[in-house]
Order: structure tokens, then C-alpha cells, then sequence
């Protein structure tokens, strides 16, 4: 167990690794091949009043000067170190894990990701909590009463579902239920959960509910793929033989057989969301992590971006651990192993 | 699969089930194909999925002549319709200007016509989309059957990669490589350069989807007594996976190809939509809902690029999930 | 000034601009109904709406997005956050917090008068009035104006502020600023012969020196508790307002200063007890927050977003509570001489006819809140404007006249060329594509290019070696200056002196207007120099390298429960330093 654990650490450390250095490769080789210099790379962080001279003040401030490796270690070295800032008057210490300062505002990036990731995680778990509620009861009622009309009916709804584009049904949400009727929230709105949880349900109900849509239609057609398969197996056969009841044989065994592939599925699903909802965030203004990550991209705010990236991977990761380690408790068979 | 973030969720496409369609009767005595399209022709759901796709390739080939004779050029302006004197710039008239001369009415501002730019739109978007897919699955084929034939460390690897892939905030990073890419590269420019850009940046990022499955297929595969027996008579490994393998691996990639570019059509108007896309003032589907945001008081702007997304994407969704019920050999 | 600010200050001025502003510009557009001060369109153009001078309440401001760059006064150039810094910080010299032009006018802050000249405009000096103050109780001394300007001179720390001290004053060869130098005599600079004096050294003489003492940038600063780069955390103020929460991206509070003696300044009423900032709010939230009466004012003051600006101009009891400002900020768009054939003069015209104006206007988003059809380079808010139009071609343009004007430059049948636009402005996308559209109407086909507005003026649009070899024809772009006054926004714009990568002006190089400009600086009387800026900006035209846009104007909604609304010229945007709670 210590060993998987180690080996697994060992493998989110190099896929961090990965994951920074492509980062920073598109932000530095990429301008760099297309003819950038340090200085024209700087333009876009001073002042518009800037002389050559102050242009260049601010790209060996920001590092641009240096080469790609040492930027990179410099910065590799404040996530484990820490780092110092000059800030004028003093020297700034950046304790471990310091993910640097934007480019822009010289704010301290890591205060930012973890305030906005309370954003995103309220919106990802509000919205996972609705998705497998329904995607699940509608997945399990398809497959016992396959191929009547109410499965075909949720199927291709479910199909309909998966096909529309989060941020049109968002718009299109936002534009009839918040500002034409006035039933929900106005986009953009949030309030912390522990200053109210109920203005806090209230205010994500909207983004919610259309992020849970697209989810929910590819949860229901998974349960019910998974479901009919299940259903089949000589376990089941041999379950209701024993004179079991119809809805234990269903619950406690279907179920069970069935939900047990989704659960990886949803670990990525959850993990790649609280990394950043991007399109959803972005659709409703919700200020989370994947609307902090557009923004820094539009504004060329390389720490933002490694900051957002980096914690994004780390949570798939996490995420994919907790259901691995999950996996133990809920498929016998992989508990003998 | 596992596409970015939210633009469609895991497990879409590749869900493993195989409805909508009866058990197709083993029929002796005709080729895979054939049993196929007589499956096919079956599902009415597909078929009608298929018909819409074969309809959009023929409006988005025929785009100027449909325009010529229902709208108007796409970039034209039509100011007289809009409502300059009171200064909302909203569209005159009712439902956003929509009339006989302008189906979909038009956009505020400028008053273009919306029908002719939705209809322009299917060809960026199904243009990028198709070469994206084709892309994806050119890496994925490879790397996927290579994967699967040697096994061993090269097997790991790529599957740690295919992996990493999955892992990724990919749509980050898409947005933020189309965002800093330079306006001339390779002798390219314009349009010109920003397609092949999308193509490769979507194409790039979603080939794991397919690399995974045929990685699959050629582990089932390869120790099938076909393939046995072309090992046992001294057949090269390149014969094999060219000869043995390829052929059966055509159905997978048929299927899960025409899965794809629905993801890749959400992909590709993902990325219009956060204005990293197709550049002004070339119609693009996503393109045209980022420019109806600001807008949200008049619905129908944002209405019909979204409805066209979303027909486009559940007819491929559709017609695959046919596709791939007709050809899967293990289809009940 | 104006939100977001263009270009570059370059030369430093002979003669002055002073005065200037009590001329008074045209009226622009303001059909405003003076007096009363009720609920009607453009109501706070003029006049105060809703006086009072009730004190009590907090003053509620939402932002769209963060703070565009930085609350210290060293480290600002956006117009909103010039207007809300009075709150906290108090310069030399200020404009005066009055609706309309009055706003124009410059008045003594801290100081107890204008700036005195000696040494033929070179040498400056102001006193300091008695018994001002910082939050914490110590007195301010001239000590703190000079450190304030020293430390903005430092742009490798505080890199977004403006230039002007840098550039006028005499510092010495090689100065780095205090935080690098903190030991260096830069009393050749700026001198203060004692706590209530500073003096300020000009290499040229500048007879608008006043206009400069009123940058944020001379608000005190106490040494002892400047932060650098981090000073923004907590600015120490001298105003009547301070900081009380500084909470960056969420929200911003202000609280009464009770160092704050009104006996001091005669300029600020300080009627709220306090201010709220919400930031990073949604755009249309901010808009309806405001609509309804939530909040007070979308504190960017640039205009509604579309769906507000629908909504508030088709309803007549929400336009009435609407004002709609012309500003000092022109958008247009440049034809490049050195790429063929706009080297023709009558291809250049051939654009003038052609284009069709009123496409322009709305590109920008129409006439309320996009501008005012423009003819000429100076807007009618700035003093020494001309009405004129030296290519008539009424609002669809002259097609006609556009064909003959290309017959003579010998390409009847329209030429090929390529316009640039800054991609993240999708106005400026939408004038590209309104200009492709107009001018395809007389053979020109023109190809839209849209470049990365980080580095439009300086390496692209604004570079020649780039936009002669890639063929740009045309670039679409905008101006505001920093403050009204005619000299300050034609000579960044027109003096071909000034032209270089980076700068404002891309491709006017005409020897004469050069030396008009010369003439206009030196010329003491302010009549004669008004119609002076007018005759510039006719030849200018003349030669058709400009193709003026639209004069900006903004759509703002007045706030619903706020005493003494007015706009102030200064900003183009709602006085917060006047604004009350009702009560």
C-alpha cells in the first residue's frame, strides 16, 4: 500500500512537471519562434506612456531576459523553496508553494486560485450532486423498462442532451429564467456558502441545473449500458434464483455491478471541473478557476495560467486516487486482489 | 473517451451501449458491409441523423448559391434595418428583424443577415471539425495499433501518455496556444493559417479518444488465431499490422470517427466562443454566440448559431451511434 | 486622459495651454435642459441633479472586471480612477469638481494657489496650504509632493503611471528614483526650500504646468510608509476618505478621515460617510444593479453594455434617467503614405467619399453610445474646435465622388489593400468590416487584419518597417489626451516630431503643420491660439491622411438615489468626489 502510494506521488510530481513546462513553453517558445524579443514581450505589462528603457526594466524584471530553463527553475524553485520579490522599498518573501506574482496586477497568484476555487468547487459539487441523482434513476428506470417508451423517449433525450453546447444552454438559460422572468439568479451572482448557504443554493441553482443537463444525459446512458449488462450476468441469474426480491436484486447487486465503471468516470469528470470550468464559468460570469485562467490567457498573464493548470492536473490526479482507492470499498473483486 | 473539460462530458460517444436497434438476425452468406447498412437502414433515428449530416455537407458545399437565392452575402451590411435613430442598434421589426428577405433575421448593429452567416458557419465548422478528426484519428490509429501490436514498454509509454492526455485541462491549453500564436507562420496567413492552427490544436488534443480504443481492438486482436498463423508462417510484423490488423480495425475507426466530429464541432465553437476561433468577419457558429452574449435581451441572436451547433452535433451523435450498432459485431 | 488612454507624451510644450479651458469647445450634442435638475435625458450634463447637502449614507460603486491598474496615486492612468482618487488623495492642483466645462477649469488642492511661473515658464512654484494632514495626524510637507513625484519616476516599480515629470522635469543624468537612489540630490528636479514650498525645475519652459501639478502623481506620500510596488495595499491618505478594506478583486472600502480638515479644502463636500467598491462584478449585473437603484454607479463610467443601452433607450422613464456625454476622445482611422496607393492623395480621398459614415457610428454602437458623426480631428468639447468638412458626403457617403477621386489617382477600378484593427476591440473589428463593406461599393477590396493590441502602436500598426512591409494601407485606432486642452491632443496626434514606434501619430509628416504647431505654442493670446488648433486641424485634413470616425460619446445611467449627479468634462464621466446619499 505505502509503495503504491509512493509510486503514485511520484507520478503526479512528473505529470506536474509535464504540465508546467508545456505551459511555459507555449507562453515562451512559442512568441519566441513567431520573433518576440524579452522587450516586445514586456511592452504588454508597462504603462502606455513606457520608454524603451522602462520596457526593459520590466523585461529582466519579470525574467524575460533570461533563458527558458532558468526562468522556468527560478519559478520551479518558488513552488518548492519559495521566492523573493523586489517590491520597491523591500524584498518580498513568496513562501512555499509560491506560484508567483501576476504579471499584471502584482497580486499574489496562489490567494486568488484558492479563493476562486471555492467558486468552482460550489458550482461542480451542486451540479455532480444533481447530475448522478438524476443521470442514475433515469439510467436505471431505461434499462428495467428497456426498449418501452419511456426509455427510448429518455435516451434520445439523453443523446439531445450531450449535444448542446453548455455555454448556449447557459446563455439561453441566463436570458429567459434570470433576466426576462426573474426567477433565478442574475449571472455572475455568488454568495459564499458560509456567509449563506441558502443564498449560496440559490444563487448556482442556474448554473447548476445546465451543467448537471449535460452530465446527467451522459450519466443515464452509461447507467443504462451498464445496467443491461449487469442485469445479464450469472450473479444477478443466480441472486434472483435464491428467491431474492426483484428490487434487492436490483439495488444491492444490479446497481452495484453497474455503477462500479461510472465511478472512474466521474472521478475525471469531477477532478477536470474543479480545475476549471471554463465555458460553463464563463457563460454565467462566475468568477472561478477556469474564468480566472480565460482571463489571464487574454491578458497574457503567464502565472495565472501555470498557477490555474497546475492545480487543475493536481486535482485529476487526486481525484483519480480517491476513486481508485474508492474502487477497494465498493467492487469486492478488487478488494482479493 | 475524455474530452476537454466540459465541452462534452467522458464517456460520451464511447458509452458501450448499444441500443436503439433490434437484435440484427445473423443472415449467412453476406459480407460485414452489407449486414451492416441492412441494420442501418433499420434505425430509422440513425438514418434520419444521417440525412440531416448529408444535408449540411450539401448546404455548406452550396453555401453561395442558397445565400444567392434565401439571403444575402454574409458580411453585407443592412443598416437601414436597424434601429440607428433611437440608438438601440437593435434590429426594426419584430422577432430581431426576421422577414421573408431575412429568415433568421438579423444581427444588431450591423445588420447581417443571420440565416446567410449560420449557413457559412456549417462550413468552418464542419470543415474544421472533419480535417480535426482526421487528424485525431491519424495519431490515434498509429500510436493505438503500434501500442497495441508491440505491447511491452512501448505499450506503457504511449499508454501513460494517452493517459496524461485524459488528465489534462485541455481546453486551457488550447485556448492559450490559440491565443498566443503569431498571425504568420509556416508561409501561412489569415484564414488560411488559423484553420490549419484549429485543425491541429484540436485534431492534437482529442487523439487519445481514438488511440485508446484502437489500442483495444489491436490487443483483442493480436492474439486472434488469424494473426497466429500469419506469425507462425513468418510474416513480418510490419505484413501483419498492415494485412491482419488494419483491415479489422476499419470499423472501429469508421464508428468512432464519425463520434468524434461532434466533439470536435463543440470543440471548435468552444474555442470561437472564448474569441481564440476563426477570424473576422468569416461566419463561425461559436464565433457568433460570443457576439450575441452582450446581448441577451434578444434571444433569438444567440438562438440560431446555438440550434444549428446542436442539430449538427446530435445528427452526427445519431447516425454514429447508428453506425456503430450496425457494425459492432457484439450488438444485441 | 479618458479611460483607456492612448499614447505617449513626447515634447515638452514652449508656451501654454493654460486658460484655454475657460474658452470654452463647442456644446457637442448635449441638448441639455439646464436648471432644474429633474428627471430628464442628459439632466447632469450641465447642472447638479439632485442638490443637497445632506451628509451620511455609503456611496455604493460596482466594477465590472478588477481594477484596471492600480489604486496608488503613482501608479493610475485611467480616467475613472483619476476621478476617484480625489476621495483619497489630493494633489497640487485639481480641476474643479463642477458639472460640464466648468470641470475643465483648474483650482488649488493642496496648494494654496496655482502654480507662479518664473524663469519664462521654467521654473514652477507652489505653497502648501496650512494645516493639511495625513490619515494618521502628521502634517504634509512639500517633502511628501517631492518624494510622491520621485517615486513615480521609478517605472521599473511603478511602471503604469504617466510620464510627464519624467520628461519635463531636470533630474539629474543617470537618476534612478528613490528606491534605487535613495540618497541622490535631485534638487536641480524639484527643490523644496521648505515644508510649505516646492519648486519644480522645468529643461524647457511650459506654460501649462498647472495641468501636469494635477496629475495624481503630486498626491504626498510619506516615505517612512511608502511600500513600493505594494504601497496600493494600503495608500496613506490625505484626503477626506481612507482605506478601510482593501480586498483586491472582491471589494474596496473608504471611511471618513478624521485628519481631514474641511477648513483646508474648499473643494470637496465629502457628503458620503463612506465608499463601497464591489469589484469583478458581471457586466450586465453592474448595468441592472444600477438601473435598479442597488448600486450607485458603474464607477468605469464608459457606458451601458448593449443590453442595458436597448433597454434604457426604448424605455422613456429609464432614459430620463439617462445622461449621455460627449467626450474628448476621437476614433478614426489612419491611411498610411508610405503604402501604395494611399501615397495618392486622391486613393486617400477616394476613402473620404467613399466610406459611409453613419457605418462608422454604428460600429462604434451608434449615436448615443457610440459618438457624434465626426468631420474634424478635435472634438467639440475641446477648446479651438471648427466645425468643418472638407469631404461632404453626408452620412451613406458619395460614391460618385469617390469613383471620380480614384479616376484621378489613375485607378478607376479600385485597388486592393489590407486595414488593421486592434483584435481585442470588437468595435474596432466591427469598423474594419463596416469599412470593407462601404468600400467595396467602389472597387477598393480591402482585407481585414486584426493584430494584437499589446503591441499595435509599437510594432505593428505604429511600426513603418512592419505596416510598409505587410502592406497596411489602413489602421483603425482612437485618441483621447490626457487633459482638454487643444495643444495636448493635436500635438501627440499631428507633429510629425513626435513620430516613432510607439507613438500616437502613424502618418502625419507635413513640414508646415509642424511649424504651425511651433507658432501656436509661443502665441499668448488664447483667442488667437484656439483658432490656431482649428487651422491645424483643417490642413491636417487637407491632405486626407485621417479618416475621422465618430466623436465618443457614452451612455451612463444617473444614479437613483444619489444627491448632486453631475458629469464632470474633466472626466467625461459622474463626479464621485461630489456625489451625496439621499437621505
Amino acid at each position: 500500500m505505502v509503495a503504491y502510494l509512493i509510486r503514485r506521488l511520484l507520478a503526479t510530481i512528473g505529470l506536474l512537471f509535464v504540465v508546467s513546462v508545456i505551459t511555459f513553453s507555449i507562453f515562451f517558445l512559442v512568441p519566441k519562434w513567431a520573433g518576440a524579443t524579452p522587450d516586445s514581450m514586456a511592452t504588454r505589462y508597462v504603462g502606455r506612456t513606457a520608454t524603451a528603457d522602462v520596457v526593459h526594466q520590466t523585461a529582466v524584471r519579470l525574467g524575460f531576459t533570461d533563458p527558458f530553463y532558468v526562468q522556468y527553475a527560478d519559478w520551479a524553485k518558488g513552488l518548492v523553496a519559495g521566492r523573493d520579490f523586489d517590491m520597491g522599498t523591500s524584498i518580498e518573501h513568496c513562501p512555499a508553494p509560491c506560484l508567483g506574482y501576476s504579471f499584471i496586477t502584482a497580486q499574489p497568484v496562489l490567494p486568488d486560485l484558492l479563493d476562486r476555487f471555492t467558486v468552482t468547487f460550489s458550482l461542480a459539487i451542486g451540479a455532480a450532486v444533481i447530475w448522478v441523482t438524476a443521470g442514475i434513476s433515469i439510467g436505471v428506470l431505461s434499462a428495467l423498462k428497456r426498449g418501452s417508451l419511456v426509455d427510448r423517449f429518455s435516451m434520445v433525450i439523453a443523446l439531445a442532451g450531450v449535444s448542446m453546447p453548455i455555454f448556449w444552454t447557459g446563455l439561453i438559460a441566463l436570458s429567459f429564467f434570470s433576466y426576462r422572468w426573474g426567477i433565478t439568479a442574475v449571472g455572475g451572482a455568488y454568495t459564499p456558502f458560509t456567509q449563506n448557504p441558502a443564498l449560496w443554493a440559490w444563487d448556482l441553482m442556474l448554473p447548476w441545473v445546465t451543467l448537471a443537463l449535460l452530465f446527467s444525459a451522459q450519466y443515464a446512458r452509461l447507467t443504462r449500458a451498464g445496467m443491461l449488462e449487469t442485469m445479464n450476468e450469472d450473479y444477478i441469474r443466480t441472486a434472483r434464483a435464491k428467491g431474492l426480491r426483484e428490487r434487492t436484486v436490483v439495488t444491492k447487486h444490479g446497481l452495484r455491478g453497474a455503477l462500479t465503471p461510472l465511478l472512474t468516470i466521474f472521478g475525471l469528470d469531477f477532478g477536470l471541473l474543479i480545475g476549471g470550468a471554463v465555458l460553463t464559468e464563463s457563460a454565467f460570469g462566475l468568477n472561478g478557476l477556469g474564468k480566472y485562467a480565460v482571463d489571464g490567457i487574454r491578458a497574457n498573464d503567464l502565472p495565472k495560467i501555470l498557477g490555474v493548470t497546475l492545480f487543475a492536473a493536481l486535482f485529476v490526479v487526486i481525484a483519480n486516487l480517491i476513486v481508485d482507492l474508492l474502487y477497494a470499498v465498493v467492487d469486492p473483486r478488487v478488494r482479493t486482489k | 473517451m475524455s474530452t476537454p473539460l466540459e465541452v462534452e462530458p467522458s464517456g460520451a460517444g464511447a458509452a458501450t451501449d448499444h441500443d436503439l436497434v433490434a437484435p440484427g438476425q445473423a443472415i449467412e452468406g453476406r459480407s460485414l458491409g452489407q449486414i451492416a447498412w441492412r441494420r442501418l437502414k433499420r434505425d430509422k433515428i440513425a438514418m434520419a441523423g444521417g440525412c440531416f449530416v448529408i444535408l449540411l455537407v450539401l448546404v455548406a458545399i452550396f453555401a453561395p448559391v442558397i445565400v444567392k437565392y434565401l439571403g444575402s452575402p454574409p458580411d453585407q451590411f443592412h443598416q437601414d434595418l436597424i434601429d440607428t435613430k433611437g440608438g438601440t442598434l437593435l434590429p426594426l421589426g419584430k422577432f430581431g428583424g426576421m422577414s421573408w428577405d431575412h429568415l433568421m433575421g438579423l444581427e444588431p448593429q450591423n445588420g447581417r443577415d443571420i440565416f446567410s452567416r449560420v449557413v457559412y458557419g456549417a462550413r468552418i465548422s464542419l470543415l474544421i471539425a472533419i480535417l480535426a478528426t482526421a487528424v485525431s484519428v491519424f495519431i490515434g490509429t498509429t500510436l493505438g495499433a503500434v501500442a497495441g501490436f508491440l505491447g511491452g514498454v512501448t505499450d506503457a509509454i504511449i499508454s501513460r501518455l494517452m493517459d496524461m492526455f485524459l488528465a489534462f485541462p485541455l481546453l486551457v491549453f488550447a485556448l492559450a496556444l490559440a491565443g498566443v500564436f503569431p498571425d504568420e507562420a509556416f508561409g501561412l496567413s489569415g484564414n488560411g493559417l488559423r484553420i490549419s492552427l484549429l485543425v491541429f490544436i484540436i485534431g492534437f488534443f482529442n487523439w487519445p479518444y481514438i488511440g485508446r480504443i484502437i489500442r483495444g481492438q489491436t490487443l483483442s486482436l493480436r492474439h486472434r488465431e488469424f494473426v497466429d498463423a500469419a506469425r507462425s508462417l513468418g510474416a513480418k510484423r510490419g505484413y501483419i499490422m498492415f494485412t491482419e490488423l488494419l483491415p479489422n480495425l476499419v470499423a472501429p475507426i469508421l464508428v468512432y470517427s464519425t463520434l468524434l466530429i461532434p466533439t470536435n464541432i463543440l470543440f471548435e465553437a468552444a474555442l470561437s466562443f472564448l474569441g481564440v476561433g476563426i477570424r473576422p468577419p468569416t461566419p463561425s457558429w461559436g464565433g457568433m454566440l460570443s457576439d450575441a452574449v452582450v446581448y441577451y435581451t434578444v434571444p433569438h441572436f444567440m438562438l440560431w448559431p446555438g440550434l444549428a451547433i446542436f442539430a449538427t452535433v446530435l445528427a452526427f451523435n445519431l447516425f454514429g451511434d447508428g453506425l456503430r450498432d450496425a457494425l459492432d459485431p457484439r450488438a444485441r | 486622459m479618458r479611460t483607456k488612454r492612448t499614447k505617449a507624451f513626447v515634447v515638452i510644450a514652449a508656451v501654454a495651454a493654460m486658460g484655454l479651458s475657460a474658452c470654452g469647445g463647442g456644446g457637442g450634442s448635449s441638448n441639455s435642459n439646464n436648471g432644474s435638475g429633474g428627471d430628464q435625458f442628459n439632466a447632469a450634463l450641465e447642472s447638479v441633479h439632485n442638490a443637497s447637502d445632506k451628509k451620511g449614507g455609503i456611496l455604493k460603486l460596482g466594477q465590472a472586471g478588477d481594477w484596471a491598474d492600480s489604486v496608488d496615486p503613482g501608479n493610475t492612468y485611467y480616467g475613472y480612477s483619476w476621478d476617484f482618487l480625489r476621495t483619497y488623495a489630493r494633489t497640487l492642483v485639481m480641476f474643479r469638481s463642477a458639472p460640464g466645462k466648468k470641470g475643465n477649469e483648474l483650482v488649488p488642492d493642496l496648494a494654496t494657489d496655482l502654480g507662479k511661473s518664473s524663469d519664462g515658464g521654467k521654473t514652477w512654484t507652489y505653497t502648501l496650504r496650512d494645516g493639511v494632514k495625513f490619515e494618521d495626524g502628521t502634517p504634509i510637507t512639500s517633502k511628501d509632493v517631492k518624494y510622491a513625484v520621485e517615486r513615480s519616476f521609478d517605472k521599473g516599480v511603478l511602471a503604469l503611471g504617466p510620464a510627464y515629470f519624467d520628461a519635463m522635469l531636470n533630474w539629474p543624468a543617470g537618476y534612478k528614483g528613490p528606491y534605487k537612489q535613495p540618497d541622490a540630490n535631485t534638487d536641480s528636479a524639484i527643490s523644496t526650500p521648505d515644508d510649505k514650498t516646492i519648486v519644480f525645475h522645468l529643461k524647457q519652459p511650459f506654460a501649462g504646468f498647472d495641468y501636469v501639478a494635477q496629475l495624481p502623481q503630486t498626491a504626498p506620500v510619506p516615505q517612512d510608509k511608502d511600500t513600493g510596488a505594494k504601497y496600493k495595499e494600503h495608500v496613506v491618505s490625505s484626503g477626506p476618505y481612507m482605506w478601510k478594506t482593501y480586498s483586491p478583486g472582491k471589494k474596496y472600502e473608504l471611511e471618513r478621515n478624521p485628519n481631514w480638515d474641511p477648513k483646508t479644502d474648499p473643494n470637496r463636500k465629502a457628503l458620503p460617510d463612506g465608499y463601497e467598491i464591489t469589484l469583478n462584478m458581471n457586466p450586465d449585473d453592474v448595468d441592472n444593479q444600477v438601473i435598479a437603484g442597488d448600486i450607485d454607479a458603474d464607477i468605469q463610467g464608459t457606458g451601458v453594455q448593449p443590453a442595458a443601452l436597448s433597454r434604457v433607450l426604448s424605455d422613456p422613464s429609464l432614459k430620463s434617467r439617462a445622461d449621455n456625454p460627449t467626450l474628448s476622445r476621437l476614433w478614426y482611422t489612419n491611411m498610411i503614405p508610405t503604402v501604395k496607393p494611399f501615397d495618392n492623395i486622391d486613393c486617400r480621398k477616394a476613402v473620404e467619399y467613399g466610406m459611409d459614415r453613419s457605418s462608422y457610428q454604428n460600429a462604434y454602437g451608434g449615436p448615443f453610445a457610440g459618438g457624434d458623426l465626426a468631420t474634424t480631428l478635435l472634438p467639440p468639447t475641446i477648446p479651438g474646435h471648427q466645425k468643418f468638412d472638407l469631404f461632404p458626403a453626408g452620412e451613406k457617403g458619395d460614391v460618385d465622388a469617390a469613383k471620380k477621386a480614384l479616376a484621378a489617382c489613375g485607378q478607376p477600378n479600385g485597388f486592393d489593400a489590407t486595414i488593421a484593427y486592434r483584435a481585442e476591440r470588437p468595435k474596432e473589428k466591427a469598423t474594419a468590416e463596416a469599412f470593407q463593406q462601404a468600400l467595396k461599393r467602389i472597387g477598393i477590396n480591402l482585407q481585414t487584419k486584426p493584430l494584437p493590441e499589446a503591441t499595435y502602436s509599437s510594432d505593428t500598426c505604429g511600426d513603418p518597417n512592419y505596416r510598409t512591409q505587410r502592406k497596411i494601407g489602413m489602421c483603425v485606432y482612437g485618441w483621447g489626451a490626457d487633459w482638454n486642452d487643444g495643444f495636448g491632443f493635436l500635438s501627440q496626434l499631428v507633429d510629425s516630431r513626435t513620430m516613432r514606434p510607439g507613438a500616437a501619430n502613424m502618418n502625419v509628416d507635413i513640414p508646415e503643420v509642424d511649424q504651425m504647431l511651433d507658432k501656436a505654442m509661443v502665441e499668448q493670446d488664447t483667442a488667437t491660439r484656439n483658432s490656431d488648433w482649428g487651422a491645424i486641424d483643417k490642413r491636417v485634413m487637407e491632405d486626407a491622411l485621417i479618416y475621422p470616425g465618430v466623436y465618443a460619446k457614452a451612455v451612463l445611467v444617473r444614479p437613483k438615489n444619489a444627491t448632486n449627479v453631475f458629469v464632470n468634462d474633466a472626466f467625461g464621466m459622474y463626479d464621485y468626489l461630489a456625489m451625496g446619499v439621499q437621505q
